[in-house]
Parts: structure tokens; C-alpha cells; sequence
């Protein structure tokens, strides 16, 4: 008869988490402004010096320190070198979010795999781990940098692995706080008596329960990594000229922001609107992938 | 190849020094009639960085220099014009050509009331230059003295050293060779007295304000380390009545904006340095305060004369030349540093400036010879040049200066690695470098600080070039007695290595800085960039 | 919960130990030395220089002289300071940087997890954005940027404070280097708050208790917070750390005697014992504040277990 539904029409549709955390994304209207803007932010870093006519070091004593100007594609200024600084913005934002990006990730993997561990095994285990942390605070940022340029020469990947070395640490921390209150709770007890083996227990079922706070840390993360960045540059042991980041480019414009207001602008600028977005992408990713929201 | 020569202004001062040296009673703060002194007589001066020590036996550094000027006293001192007045010594006469005797004045004596003799003089010599005492900077100025560098090479006692109190009150100083500029060396503050009991009671300790004892105009009344230096008027100096400020505080900012901005707020009132860049804006934005006069100071770039590619002098000639040293003056540093063709910068005494005769030709004329030097040389467009220099916004805008001419002009790429400034030195030293970013400042008026440089094994001289010839020149030279002669022989010599390029100069440094209306007694032509707080006053504001 | 804290403590022992033979390894490998200066240094005074510190003798010798005088409490002499001692030095910058940074971290932390709770309580509403907008002023503007931008406010524009300096503790010159370390470090604490409390709010108990009839602030201060405060409070160690030993852009800046300075000072100077004390002291606090944490952990989260 017509009115019936078999049983295969009443069966519920399955839905997979997936699917809901980018509903529940899509949903942040902040999150998904920041995502767009982001990406054309990278898009402009990465093709944008291409299309320009104006080359990144090509120096002009005739136009230092100009204030931004149509003519000669100069729409944000010269520095005090005459080079243009809408190329070197964008180019400079080709090395930040690189730095970020990269380093970011090498910080977070370690981090996390090391505050779960420590975290979950708890005692001697936990008090070893923890006590590295601690060790690895105490030594002096500054030495390390330079003995690593001086042994291993200078290459961007070293800096990424330097600024790495020490961002992973209070990822760990934070982590090993959370596994530790996680650790205690009911669904990790029964997982433990059907017999799941320690790291399927840890990365399996601790760690997505901690994505919310590494995520949201992560994005803390990021504005950190990139200003790391700059002061190794400044002391001479990240990008060379006439290469340039933002971080550089802040550091060198903040020195004349009386004057010449457009050199600290621009790239602060670009550097605070991707942060922001970085910021507004991770409050909407950790919004998205909590598993309690329905 | 020719080198034009000027004639040098403070030879006459020179002879004047040599013959006369004794004025007797020397005026500090030379107020013009007229003037209205503000009740407060005190100011606040940033040093620019925290001295490294306080004794003068270890003091090394321009700004530890500084304030030890005020707390100590030496035989000569050095006034606001650059120069050399009597000290602790009210008179000195040159007895033949390696020996001085220098008259100490009566009222002469440490904060404590102790007199100041001729036995402190030999007490704080000896004790500076004994290897035991460990001062890295007692080689820089043993030179001078006799036996000065086999006693800090451990290699005589130091009762060997060339000084002798013949009584309390005269003191006979025999130098290594002929020294005409002695009264300048002594005027050094490493070459102060010091207060022996103090020393031997407190030891390490005794340079804290607590326990110094010294014999300046001013006395240590307060040291924050990383914060301020704070000193007062000695009631007991000798000259107590002349000096005007009552309490002088040094700071240690080094950033040249937070520097700026103290002065801005009005939390001081006599900055260091401008931050590079700044100076034309400030100069417009402070008309009547900025004030830039040219120091004995040399910025160049070292050229490493054993390097492979450096080797030829064709190469290192082509390098000197077509850098356009009027833009690099004009517009890229823009603060007023005069370009320099030579070794010897305007006013240095004893030294007339020598000048390539290129410096004259177009610019297109000397990089087509450039040009041609370098394919003589074998050197194609397209080789690469390393240069090394310390991180800091002014270098890094001179480097990227010169590798863009080196570039456009050349075809010629240049890597450019900026270093940490003890990785830099201890590179130049080893000779691990190419091109190397470098600058030499006078620590006393006279032209051998600037020859050592270029001088064959001399510990200054990090390019390793060597010209016999030219040394031959300058030990001539300091033979004579006759400032005229000497000066020729100096000027000839420079003109000799200069040929060589074992270097590349560029500028001649000069001190921007802001200072208050309201302070009086700075003069901008302070070519040592050398002051005594007694020399300042405060007017009424 | 006592034998607890005592074996914590007596880690730092080793901890302590660990950490200064790896930096002293580390600095003895870092190329320029101590002596390295502009003018050349002769021989014979290097000799004596060397001999004086010690630095003439083989590595492991050394670093028995060091640990000796360590154990008595002597940090040694420093290199680039010379007429004070490592000691001393300590003595002067340490309350300084606690002063300013430890008072950073206490206004941070009180508005940042005000600020936090604002946010989540009024998740996704403009309330949220704007709260979290000021909130990151200071994770996406560099302490080299914010720093000038309040002087030339409060300093010069209107001149209510001084640009720099510092006079004993006198409060006007504590103010600004407090407001940059403070704006500094409420990002961090606010969004991990934020995220924090959302994530509790949402859980089994806290609809118990919102089903009982309980309003929501008691709610949130009576039920929420204390677990929420977990990431938040395990934050807090490595910040008040930061604060306190690394606040080098703030003290350059501000002309402020603190800690920063001297480590930043002592590595380019390679000043090794201003250094190895300066890393027996972050090491000593950093091993008691994570102490502190993580005593707090137990005591926020009751199952949490020593």
C-alpha cells in the first residue's frame, strides 16, 4: 500500500561529525570572514609580487621615504631606501606565514604528543617530562640561536626550528593539564578495562578531547611565532637582507613612526589582520569541533 | 696616482701644547658675561650605555671614559673644545726627546682630604699596566710609555715601567720613543691616580659609591646598575669654585628612541645619539637644540688583503671607487658625516687629509675605470661579494648602499650576512671575512691612532696589509721634534698605504644629538666628543 | 599531598644542576668569548684574565670551581659588569621584574578572565567579537608597536607619565611597562578562558545544575569556573615565568633595570656567569611556579590525584 515507508526510508541518516563541526563553522560568521580574508591575504603574498611591476630590493635614492602614492604603483609608500613597500609587504608575508605555518605546526605536534604522553602516564614518567620542560625554560633563547646559525649556517628552516624549540613548551604544558583532568574521567576508565592499549587510549580518545584548547592555543601560538621571527631577524639570525618579513619590516618601521607613518602601518597592519583572522578562525574552529555542540 | 693635501687647522695647537703646556690656572665653566644661571644646577645626561666598571684600570669603553672624567682627575684633562688643559698638573716642560716631568699642583687632593702626590700617579700607572691586574685595554696604551709594553706583556717588573716620582710634587714620565702628543695620552682616564689605601682596603669593592674615594670635581653618590649613575660636586676639588653643576646624572638607555623620547618628556636633558634616520626630521622639529660637529672618528669597510679575490689591488680600487660617498652622505645616511677619500679625517692633529685624485672625476668616469680594473683583474659581472657587518639599522643601511652600487655599477652580487658584534670582531680578527663593515674612533688626538690601522702586524691593522715603506715613513716621523716635519712625513706616509686600498673609507662620523636651550658649555666642534660636567652650566629657565 | 611538594622540591635539585651544565656547555661552544673586544687584547693580560676566571683550565675543572661556588651560594663574578658580582646584580634586577611583572600578571589575569567570561558568556553575539576584539590588542600588535604607541600617548602627546626611567619603585614610572606586559598577556588568558568556560557550560553537570533553577552567575562562580580555569591556570606558569625573565622589549624600552636586560646583555657579551645565574634563577622559578600550578590543578579539579 502507498502510505506505508519501508523500513529502509525510516532508517536515520547518518551524520558525520565531520559534517557538523563545518556546519557549526560555517555558522561563525566572524570565522568564515577571517577565512576569506586570510586566504586572499596568501593569495596576494604569493602571486602578488609576480603581477607587480616594482622589485622587492631594487633600491632608488631619488624616492626615500615617500608617502603612499599612485604613481609608480607606490600604494603604500617607499621606505627609506626608496624600495617599494607594497612589494616588500607582500613579499615579506610570503616568509611570516610561512615561518608561522610551519613552525606552528612542528610546535603544536611536539607539544601535544608530549602533554598527552606525560599527562596519561602520570608519576615518574610525568615528573621526568615535566622537569625537561622546566629545564628547557631556563636556558637562554639568545644562545641557542646563535650557536644553531653559527654551526648549522644560516637557511629560513632554521629559524622555523629554532623558534620551534622553544614554542613547544608551554603547549605542553597546557596540554598535560588537560590530560590530566581527562584522564581521570568515566570514559577513560572503561575504555582502560575493555583493554584499549595505552596510545590508542591517548590518541584516540584524549587527545580529540583536548582539541579545544589546542586549538584556541595554537592561534596563540601563531601572532608569538611570527614576532619570534622578527627578533631573530633583528639580531641577525633569521631572513638577510635584502630579504624581509613582517616582523622586520614592523621592527624597522616602529623605529620612524613619527615621521613616516606608512612604514609601521602597512605591515602592522597585515600582520594584526591576519592575527585577528588567525584568532577569529580558532575561536570558531574550537567552537566547531567541541563535541558537546549539537 | 696623486693625493691632493689640505692643511691642518690644529697644528698650531699642537706646537702651542708642546712648547707652552703650562697654563696655570685653567678656567672650568667659561660663562659669558651677562648670563643668568638657573638656581638648580643639575642635569640629567644619557650615556648611551652601563659603564663597565667604575676603576679606572678596567675602564674600556666611550661612555665609562665619560664619567670617569668627572669622578677622576688625571695629569692633563681634555676641555670642551678638544683640548688638552692642565689636570692634577699645573705645568709640564719636555726635558729631551723621551722624557717629560710634569708639576703637580699644591691644592690638588682626593675627596677624602688626602693630597694628591706624584706617588699615586706611579702607584695607579704600574697598577693599570701589570699583567696581574688583568686590564684589557693596558695595551692600547702602553705603547707609549717606556717599557709600557714589555711590562704588560710580563716580560719586565713593573718597577721597570717609565714613570718616577722625583718628589711629592713632581713626577717624570720617560716614554717609548719620541712622543709629542704625551700630554694628550695622559689626559686618558685610565692614566688617572688612584687611591691607594682605598683600594688595598676594599679591593673589588672599592669603586662602590659607599667606599670611592676620588679626585675629580665630582664625587660617586649613587650607582643603579641598567639605571643611573648619580655624581656630586667634590667641595674639596682644587677648582671647586669654577664648577657649576651641583649633581649630574648619567642614564644608560641604548635605543636611540627611547633615548628621544626621555628627552621628549623632558626626562632628561642631553641625548646620546640620534636613532639613524631621524636626523633631518628632529633637526626641523628642533631647530635651536640639535647639535651634530664631526668627531675623530672613521667609518670604513675592511678589505681582507690576503683573500683570493681581494688579492689584486686592481679589484680593491675598482670596490673603493664607485661608491658615490656624496649620496651615501647626502641622502642615504643624511645626517651630516662628511665623505672621506683618505685615512685621516678633518681636524685630526698631526696629519694633513689626503684625497684620491678620482674623487674629483665624474662618476661616470670612475666606474668606467672601475670597470676596467676589474677585467684587467680577471673578476667577471656576476662574482659575489661577502660582507659582513653588526646587526643595526645604520650599517645595515650603508651595506645595502654599497651592494647596490657594487651591483648596478659592477655587476657585481653581494651577500650580505649581518652578525652579532662579538662574532664580527672575533671574524675580523681571524681574517674570516671578505668585505668587513668597520669603524675606528680617535682615543686621543693624534694621528698614529689612525696609522695603526694600516700599520704592518699592528693589532689594529685586521686587513693584513702591509707597506714597508710607509711604515718606515711614520717611525720617521715620530723621530721628529719638529711638528712641521713630522706632519709631512705622517701625510706622505698615508698618501703611500692609501695607494694600496687596503681599506675602503667612507665617512667621517659625526655625534647628532639634542640638548636643552637651557645647557650651556657644549661646543659642537668637540672633535673628541669628550666633556667634563665642570665645563657645563645650566641657564635660567 | 606533603610528600608530594617535598619530592618536587627536591627535584629542583637536579633540575637546577641539569639545566647549568647544558648552558654552560652551550656557552663555552658559542663562538666569541668573554675577552673579545674591538682592540686587541695582548697575551699576557688574556693569560692573566683567563687565570683569573678560572677560563685557563680545562672545561670539566671549571665547571667543579663553578658548581662549588655555587653550592655556597656564590654566582661569581660577572665578565661584562666588573666591578659588581653576579650576586649583587641578581639582587638589584630581581624585585624590579617582580614588581612589574608580577603585577602584569595579576591584572591580567583578573581582567583577562573577566574578559573571558564576558565572551563566553555571550557566545557569538557582538558582545563576544568586541570583547575578544580589545582583548587581542595585544597578541597582534608586538610589544615593539604597542610600546611607542603609549608613549607617544601618555607620555609626550599628554604628558601625564614619564616616557622611561625608573626611581625606587616610585609608582609613575611602573605604570606604562605594567599596561604594555598587562595588554600583553590578557589575550592570551581571555580566549583561554573563553574557550574554556564554553566548553564547561556545555556539559552534563552544568545543565544539571541550570535545570535545578540555579541562576546563571551562581552557576558559572560556583560550578563553571573552577574547571574552567584548568587550561587558564596552567597558562599562567609559563607567562608570569615570561613576564618576569623575558620582558626585554618592555625594559629596553622603558629603561627599566630588570631581569631582561641582563640576560639579553649577558648572552651577546658572553658574560658566562651572569648567564649560568640568571639560568639558576628562571630554572629555580620556573620549577616552583609549575609547583604552584600544579598544585592548583589538584585543587580545581578534586580528581586529580598526586
Amino acid at each position: 500500500m502507498s502510505g506505508t515507508a519501508s523500513p529502509v526510508d525510516l532508517a536515520p541518516v547518518g551524520r558525520s561529525p565531520w559534517r557538523d563541526a563545518r556546519v557549526r563553522f560555517l555558522r561563525n560568521r566572524a570565522a568564515v570572514a577571517s577565512v576569506v580574508v586570510l586566504g586572499l591575504i596568501t593569495l596576494a603574498c604569493v602571486f602578488g609580487p609576480m603581477l607587480l611591476p616594482n622589485a622587492f630590493d631594487s633600491v632608488d635614492w631619488n624616492l626615500m621615504s615617500n608617502a603612499p602614492t599612485r604613481a609608480g604603483w607606490h600604494l603604500f609608500g617607499t621606505d627609506e631606501l626608496g624600495r617599494d613597500l607594497l612589494v616588500r609587504t607582500l613579499i615579506g608575508g610570503r616568509i611570516s606565514l610561512m615561518v608561522g605555518l610551519l613552525a606552528t605546526l612542528v610546535s603544536v605536534s611536539i607539544g601535544v604528543v608530549w602533554g598527552a604522553v606525560a599527562g596519561f602516564a602520570g608519576g615518574r614518567v610525568d615528573s621526568t617530562m615535566m622537569r625537561i620542560v622546566d629545564m628547557a625554560y631556563a636556558v637562554p633563547y639568545l644562545l641557542i640561536a646563535i650557536l644553531v646559525v653559527t654551526v648549522f649556517g644560516r637557511d629560513i628552516l632554521l629559524v622555523v626550528a629554532a623558534i620551534a624549540a622553544f614554542s613547544w613548551l608551554d603547549m605542553a604544558r597546557v596540554v598535560r593539564g588537560q590530560t590530566l583532568s581527562i584522564k581521570s574521567r568515566e570514559f577513560v576508565e572503561a575504555a582502560r578495562a575493555i583493554g584499549v592499549p595505552t596510545w590508542r587510549i591517548i590518541f584516540q580518545h584524549v587527545v580529540p578531547n583536548l582539541m579545544g584548547v589546542v586549538v584556541i592555543y595554537t592561534s596563540i601560538l601563531v601572532p608569538g611565532v611570527i614576532l619570534s621571527e622578527s627578533v631573530l631577524s633583528f639580531l641577525g639570525l633569521g631572513v638577510q637582507e635584502p630579504m624581509t618579513s613582517w616582523g622586520v619590516l614592523i621592527h624597522d618601521g616602529a623605529a620612524v613612526m613619527a615621521a613616516t607613518p606608512w612604514m609601521i602601518l602597512f605591515p602592522a597592519g597585515a600582520l594584526s589582520i591576519t592575527l585577528y583572522c588567525a584568532n577569529f578562525i580558532g575561536d570558531g574552529l574550537r567552537d566547531a569541533l567541541d563535541p558537546k555542540e549539537r | 696616482m696623486n693625493m691632493r693635501c689640505t692643511p691642518s687647522l690644529p697644528r698650531a695647537l699642537f706646537a702651542a701644547a708642546l712648547v707652552a703646556g703650562g697654563l696655570s690656572a685653567a678656567r672650568a665653566a667659561v660663562i659669558p658675561p651677562g648670563t643668568v644661571l638657573s638656581p638648580r644646577q643639575e642635569m640629567v645626561r644619557n650615556n648611551g650605555a652601563e659603564p663597565e666598571s667604575l676603576d679606572p684600570a678596567f675602564v674600556e669603553s666611550v661612555n665609562g671614559a665619560e664619567i670617569e672624567r668627572d669622578l677622576f682627575e688625571g695629569l692633563t684633562s681634555t676641555d670642551h673644545h678638544s683640548n688638552v688643559v692642565p689636570g692634577v698638573a699645573e705645568s709640564w716642560k719636555q726635558v729631551d726627546a723621551t722624557t717629560w716631568v710634569f708639576k703637580l699642583r699644591r691644592n690638588a687632593v682626593w675627596s677624602n682630604g688626602q693630597p694628591v702626590t706624584a706617588e699615586d700617579f706611579v702607584y695607579a700607572w704600574r697598577r693599570f699596566l701589570d699583567p696581574k691586574t688583568a686590564a684589557k685595554i693596558a695595551s692600547v696604551y702602553a705603547t707609549y710609555l717606556f717599557n709600557g709594553l714589555d711590562v704588560v706583556n710580563g716580560k719586565k717588573p713593573v718597577t721597570d715601567l717609565g714613570v718616577r716620582a722625583i718628589d711629592k710634587e713632581t713626577l717624570e714620565v720617560r716614554t717609548a720613543g719620541a712622543v709629542p702628543f704625551l700630554p694628550s695620552v695622559v689626559s686618558v682616564a685610565q692614566y688617572s691616580p688612584q687611591p691607594r689605601a682605598t683600594i688595598e682596603k676594599f679591593g673589588k669593592d672599592w669603586t662602590k659609591p659607599a667606599n670611592m674615594v676620588s679626585n675629580g670635581a665630582y664625587v660617586l653618590k649613587d650607582w643603579q646598575v641598567n639605571s643611573k649613575v648619580i655624581v656630586e660636586k667634590n667641595p674639596k676639588y682644587w677648582d671647586a669654585a669654577n664648577v657649576q653643576l651641583t649633581r649630574v646624572t648619567f642614564l644608560c638607555v641604548e635605543d636611540g628612541n627611547a633615548d628621544l623620547k626621555l628627552y621628549q618628556s623632558g626626562e632628561e636633558d642631553f641625548m646620546h645619539q640620534i636613532a639613524p634616520g631621524a636626523y633631518n626630521a628632529l633637526k626641523a622639529q628642533y631647530p635651536g637644540e640639535m647639535h651634530n660637529g664631526p668627531l675623530y672618528g672613521l667609518r670604513f669597510y675592511g678589505l681582507n688583503n690576503t683573500d683570493p679575490l681581494l688579492k689584486d689591488v686592481r679589484v680593491r680600487k675598482a670596490l673603493s671607487m664607485v661608491i658615490d660617498r656624496e649620496i651615501l652622505s647626502a641622502k642615504v645616511t643624511a645626517d651630516g658625516q662628511a665623505p672621506l677619500y683618505g685615512l685621516a679625517v678633518k681636524g685630526l692633529a698631526g696629519i694633513a687629509q689626503t684625497r684620491y685624485d678620482w674623487a674629483e672625476w665624474p662618476m661616470d668616469k670612475r666606474v668606467a675605470e672601475a670597470r676596467k680594473l676589474l677585467a684587467d683583474a680577471g673578476v667577471k659581472p656576476g662574482t659575489h661579494l661577502k660582507f659582513v657587518y653588526n646587526n643595526s639599522d645604520y650599517h645595515k643601511k650603508m651595506a645595502i648602499f654599497a651592494a647596490s652600487e657594487w651591483k648596478t655599477k659592477l655587476g657585481l652580487e653581494t651577500d650580505m650576512d649581518s652578525l652579532e658584534f662579538k662574532v664580527l670582531i672575533r671574524k675580523r680578527h681571524d681574517g674570516d671575512f671578505q668585505i668587513a663593515r668597520h669603524g675606528w674612533v680617535a682615543t686621543f688626538n693624534d694621528a698614529t691612532v689612525f696609522l695603526a690601522l694600516v700599520e704592518c702586524g699592528s693589532d689594529a691593522n685586521d686587513n693584513r696589509n702591509c707597506n714597508k715603506k710607509a711604515d718606515e715613513l711614520i717611525a720617521q716621523g715620530n723621530l721628529q721634534t719638529d711638528p712641521a716635519r713630522r706632519e709631512a712625513l705622517l701625510t706622505q706616509a698615508a698618501r703611500l698605504v692609501m695607494d694600496d686600498y687596503p681599506l675602503i673609507p667612507l665617512l667621517q662620523y659625526s655625534v647628532p644629538r639634542l640638548i636643552k636651550p637651557w645647557v650651556g658649555g657644549y661646543d659642537d666642534l668637540n672633535g673628541m666628543d669628550r666633556y667634563r660636567s665642570k665645563d657645563f652650566y645650566i641657564l635660567k629657565h | 599531598m606533603w610528600a608530594y611538594v617535598v619530592r618536587r622540591l627536591l627535584v629542583t635539585i637536579p633540575t637546577v644542576l641539569a639545566v647549568v651544565t647544558i648552558c654552560y656547555l652551550l656557552l663555552h661552544v658559542t663562538p666569541g668569548g668573554p675577552f673579545d673586544a674591538e682592540r686587541k687584547v695582548s697575551d699576557a693580560v688574556l693569560a692573566n684574565l683567563q687565570a683569573k676566571y678560572h677560563l685557563d683550565l680545562p672545561l670539566w675543572k671549571q665547571y667543579l670551581y663553578y658548581l662549588n661556588d655555587l653550592l655556597h651560594g656564590d654566582l661569581g663574578a660577572s665578565f661584562r659588569y666588573a666591578d659588581w658580582s653576579v650576586n649583587d646584580l641578581v639582587a638589584r634586577a630581581l624585585p624590579v621584574s617582580l614588581a612589574i611583572g608580577g603585577t602584569a600578571m595579576v591584572i591580567a589575569v583578573l581582567v583577562g578572565v573577566a574578559l573571558g567570561i564576558a565572551a563566553a558568556l555571550r557566545q557569538n553575539s557582538a558582545v563576544d567579537y568586541l570583547v575578544m576584539l580589545f582583548g587581542n590588542i595585544g597578541s597582534v600588535l608586538p610589544s615593539f608597536v604597542l610600546g611607542p604607541v603609549l608613549v607617544l600617548v601618555f607620555a609626550i602627546t599628554l604628558p601625564w607619565l614619564p616616557s622611561g626611567g625608573w626611581d625606587d619603585f616610585a609608582p609613575r614610572y611602573m605604570i606604562l611597562p605594567i599596561v604594555l606586559l598587562t595588554l600583553i598577556n590578557i589575550s592570551t588568558i581571555g580566549r583561554i578562558m573563553r574557550g574554556s568556560l564554553i566548553e564547561v557550560l556545555s556539559s552534563n553537570f552544568i545543565r544539571t545544575a541550570r535545570a535545578k533553577g540555579l541562576p546563571m552567575r551562581l552557576v558559572v562562580l560556583r560550578h563553571a569556573l573552577r574547571p574552567a580555569l584548568l587550561p587558564v591556570v596552567s597558562v599562567i606558569g609559563p607567562l608570569a615565568i615570561s613576564s618576569i625573565t623575558s620582558a626585554i622589549v618592555t625594559e629596553s624600552w622603558f629603561s627599566i633595570p630588570g631581569l631582561g636586560k641582563l640576560i639579553v646583555n649577558g648572552a651577546s657579551d658572553r658574560d658566562y656567569t651572569l648567564v649560568l645565574g640568571l639560568v639558576v634563577l628562571v630554572t629555580v622559578l620556573a620549577v616552583l611556579l609549575n609547583l604552584v600550578v600544579d598544585l592548583a590543578y589538584a585543587w580545581l579539579d578534586p580528581k586529580i590525584r598526586y
